[in-house]
């Protein structure tokens, strides 16, 4: 390619105390190219990302912007050289209007007051330009998340952002917004903006980029063109290793016993909920963003409970009100979001596992010993396969996959009979998600049950052994192990109606 | 253990780190005392020193309760003035009658406790707005039930728990029974955070309460218990406060902002999560050694709030930067 890079970086090394976060990666992104970056978590991917944002300043190695090297030492800097990063977190400000925050420490002013009309005016041209349908005065808090990550695009094109990184722009996206998202993206390229693509998600990478660069242990592996790299050598560069059987097999032994039975459950969000958890079995739950899905994951764990409908648990009617009769009557909840629904990121890895079995222990509980000890959680933390220095660190240092080992052992001390998951692999690297999907089935093996919330399709797909569908607040459909994606979004979309698609319920 | 840790815990060195920032503090300020006192290390005045620091520890140990659940005790200050002018129009002058008294003042406490706990736990008011309203409550109760003025004293044997100093103590020479009130206190404060669940508890609600919830905490009563055993801590230190000055209707003014300065400047963390019983303990010691340096130095009674304040900045803004530095 003769044309000057928008961005090159050459020769980045960034050190922590312990910790050799990059070591001499070279990389460059060429107006009008989406360049993918994949790796593992703690690769280095975002060590890379915040030092181009200037966040951080890298030991060694320059960076230029359109030919021009540059040393930032605040985010702002990057920002004026029109560099745009959307994180994964949104930085919105959630009860302020569309407007104000595209204009966000760029307001309008004319003769000292702000000119709101300009600005709403403005606002709406950005919006219409990446085909948001959103009326700049609503407030972001009333928008969902697709929703508020196209403002927050609308935020980086106002700055007339050149280079554009985006990092996993669909973890909380469902299929249908991830669509629509990665159109706007290929629409910025045309308009030859340079994009920086992060993202787990193989079948997006593969879709969307002109190249792919992958990271290793701080170190690139190679970069290619896209259409020289299938997923099969990405994920092995990306692992050093085959992934030959990502998903573990279905179980050889058919379903036993009725864990939990749901007939006729609705509350506010939900309608008509019917459907059942065998022992051995994995069930997985599809559907759109607003379909429902979540709100029976907080349902079935008590934390926004059915308000009619019955539920049995073990064959007999339970009604559970709260978290804590949930856990009790031996249901654990694995939250979608970690770090705020999930973890108490400034205690030990042992304190988060530990969490439950002391939270249902009577209040004189002696801690520290027998089951409450640290040699029997060190032993289950091992076993589970939970990658920390010292289980006394703060869970917060911990990589996602790890975290989320962790929060598994806290219910399998509880020794709970159903897990409730929603998202289970977010935000997890590949090695990690392998080894959490082997956890699922081996708990249901062994004769317990799962539920499953997910927006990632294969996900589902692959290690579900039913997936039921979920359509405004009501199960549409529901389908058995072996069908495709088709399926499934014509049930979540609700093209085929409950009679169709309603197979067992 | 066999296995050899890569790097040290990171969270059992900053609760090292924790206990020895307050307890250095303590040696150099109480290093600093003697220097203008050298009489300040014969054992009688250091346990006149810990007499006289004793409400203080214990208000400290029971704040820290509220702290690691994320919340403040303001109303504490309000129930140590509450249990010096109840403790004189409830006794009034008859010493028969001390321990009924007492166990009454406690009742009080309970109460007081227990509704801050409901309100925040419940009612979902934020802990600084609800101690707020109790501490107007509860002073504004106090003062009206007194009549605007101390009326009345204390008998001997209630004022005793606060100023009787028992002399001849085999290996300790003198023991005030303040000493053994604070010591007793601390260590079932201790006992409570680390010798039952309810310390690993509270830590983690503080930290994160709706993972807790999710994971079948008792987020309520976790709360509540922290709001009871704040009241409690201010009943004894109120007790303690009568016996050293009499009735006065300010005799716990201001003690409840001490006690949060004093865990803060230990390393507990505010908003929770964070902090041990020594953070409490030292914290306090520091603090009121600190007091006892600006009396000798002469400086006027008025300055000393000034430098609190000036040491609760400095001491978040040195955790806080340490902690950025980690990262």
């Amino acid at each position: 390619m003769t044309v000057s890079p928008a961005l090159s970086m050459t020769g980045i090394s960034k050190a922590f105390p312990g910790v050799r976060a990059l070591d001499g990666v070279d990389f460059e992104c060429v107006a009008g190219e989406v360049h993918a970056i994949c790796g593992e978590n703690g690769a280095g991917k975002s060590t890379l990302m915040k030092i181009l944002g200037g966040s951080y300043r890298p030991d060694a190695g320059t960076i230029e912007v359109a030919g021009r090297a540059i040393h930032f030492t605040h985010p702002r800097q990057a920002a004026e050289m029109g560099i745009a990063i959307i994180h994964q977190e949104l930085s919105l400000l959630p009860h302020r209007s569309v407007t104000e925050n595209i204009f966000m420490g760029r307001e309008i002013v004319r003769r000292g007051f702000l000119d709101k009309a300009a600005m709403h005016r403005k606002a709406a041209l950005l919006l219409k330009r990446i085909g948001a349908e959103i009326d700049p005065r609503t407030l972001v808090s009333s928008l969902s998340i697709a929703l508020q990550q196209l403002v927050e695009i609308a935020k980086a094109l106002l700055l007339d952002a050149r280079i554009l990184v985006m990092d996993e722009p669909t973890a909380a996206l469902d299929e249908r917004d991830s669509r629509t998202l990665l159109a706007l993206v290929s629409t910025l390229r045309r308009e030859g903006v340079a994009i920086v693509y992060i993202s787990h998600r193989m079948p997006e990478v593969t879709a969307i980029a002109d190249r792919i660069t992958i990271l290793k242990d701080g170190r690139k592996v190679w970069t290619r063109r896209a259409d020289s790299a299938p997923v099969t050598e990405i994920v092995r560069a990306m692992v050093g290793r085959d992934l030959k059987e990502f998903y573990p097999p279905a179980p050889v032994s058919p379903p036993g016993k009725v864990l939990l039975a749901v007939a006729g459950g609705n509350n506010a969000a939900l309608d008509e909920i019917a459907f059942e958890v065998r022992a051995g079995e994995i069930i997985g739950v599809a559907g759109l963003e607003d379909s429902g899905k979540g709100a029976l994951a907080s349902a079935l764990v008590g934390d926004a409970p059915f308000a009619g409908g019955t539920m049995m648990l073990g064959g007999k009617p339970t009604a559970l009100r709260t978290p804590r009769q949930a856990t009790a009557a031996g249901i654990g909840y694995l939250p979608g979001d970690r770090k705020r629904e999930g973890l108490a990121l400034r205690q030990s890895v042992r304190d988060n596992a530990l969490l439950t079995l002391r939270s249902m222990a009577g209040l004189f509980t002696r801690p520290f010993k027998g089951a409450l000890g640290n040699a029997k959680i060190d032993e289950t933390l091992r076993t589970m396969d939970v990658r920390a220095a010292d289980f006394g660190q703060e869970i917060g240092t911990l990589s996602g996959g790890n975290q989320q080992k962790a929060i598994i052992v806290r219910w399998l001390e509880q020794a709970s009979q159903i897990l409730v998951f929603v998202e289970p692999t977010r935000g997890i690297d590949i090695a990690a998600k392998a080894a959490i999907y082997e956890t699922m089935r081996s708990f249901a093996d062994s004769g317990r049950g799962i539920v499953v919330v997910s927006s990632d399709m294969p996900e589902l797909i692959g290690i579900a052994d039913r997936v039921i569908v979920m359509h405004q607040g009501r199960i549409s459909g529901s389908v058995a192990r072996g069908a495709g994606e088709e399926d499934i979004m014509n049930l979540a979309l609700g093209l085929s109606g409950p009679a169709l698609g309603r197979t067992v319920a | 253990m066999t296995r050899v840790p890569q790097t040290t815990p990171s969270r059992r060195r900053a609760g090292r780190i924790a206990l020895n920032a307050g307890l250095v503090m303590f040696i150099v300020l109480y290093a600093a005392i003697v220097l203008f006192q050298p009489t300040y290390l014969e054992p009688g005045l250091f346990m006149n020193f810990l007499r006289r620091a004793a409400p203080l520890v214990i208000l400290a140990c029971g704040q820290l309760y509220v702290i690691l659940t994320g919340g403040f005790d303001l109303s504490m200050g309000a129930v140590a003035t509450l249990v010096v002018l109840a403790a004189s129009i409830l006794i009034n002058g008859d010493p028969e009658i001390t321990w009924a008294v007492i166990g009454v003042l406690y009742g009080m406490g309970i109460a007081v406790g227990l509704m801050n706990g409901l309100v925040v736990a419940f009612l979902k008011v934020p802990s600084i707005i609800t101690t707020l309203g109790t501490m107007l409550l509860v002073n504004g109760l106090a003062l009206a039930w007194s009549g605007g003025a101390a009326r009345g004293d204390l008998p001997d044997n209630f004022r005793n728990l606060g100023r009787l100093v028992w002399r001849d103590v085999p290996g300790l020479g003198t023991l005030p029974v303040a000493v053994v009130v604070l010591v007793g206190f601390v260590t079932l404060a201790w006992f409570g955070l680390n010798g039952t669940v309810y310390g690993k508890r509270a830590l983690a609600v503080g930290d994160n309460p709706r993972a807790s919830e999710l994971a079948g905490a008792p987020v309520a009563a976790t709360r509540i218990i922290a709001f009871v055993v704040s009241a409690v801590s201010a009943v004894t230190a109120g007790i303690l406060l009568g016996g050293f000055s009499g009735v006065s209707v300010n005799a716990g003014e201001g003690l409840e902002l001490q006690a949060i300065a004093a865990c803060v400047i230990g390393g507990a963390q505010l908003l929770g999560g964070r902090g041990s019983i020594w953070s409490a303990t030292f914290g306090a010691l520091s603090l009121f050694a600190l007091f006892t340096l600006l009396n000798l130095l002469g400086l006027p009674q008025a300055f000393r709030d000034s430098i609190q304040g000036v040491i609760l900045i400095a001491a978040v803004a040195v955790t806080a930067w340490r902690r950025r530095r980690r990262t």
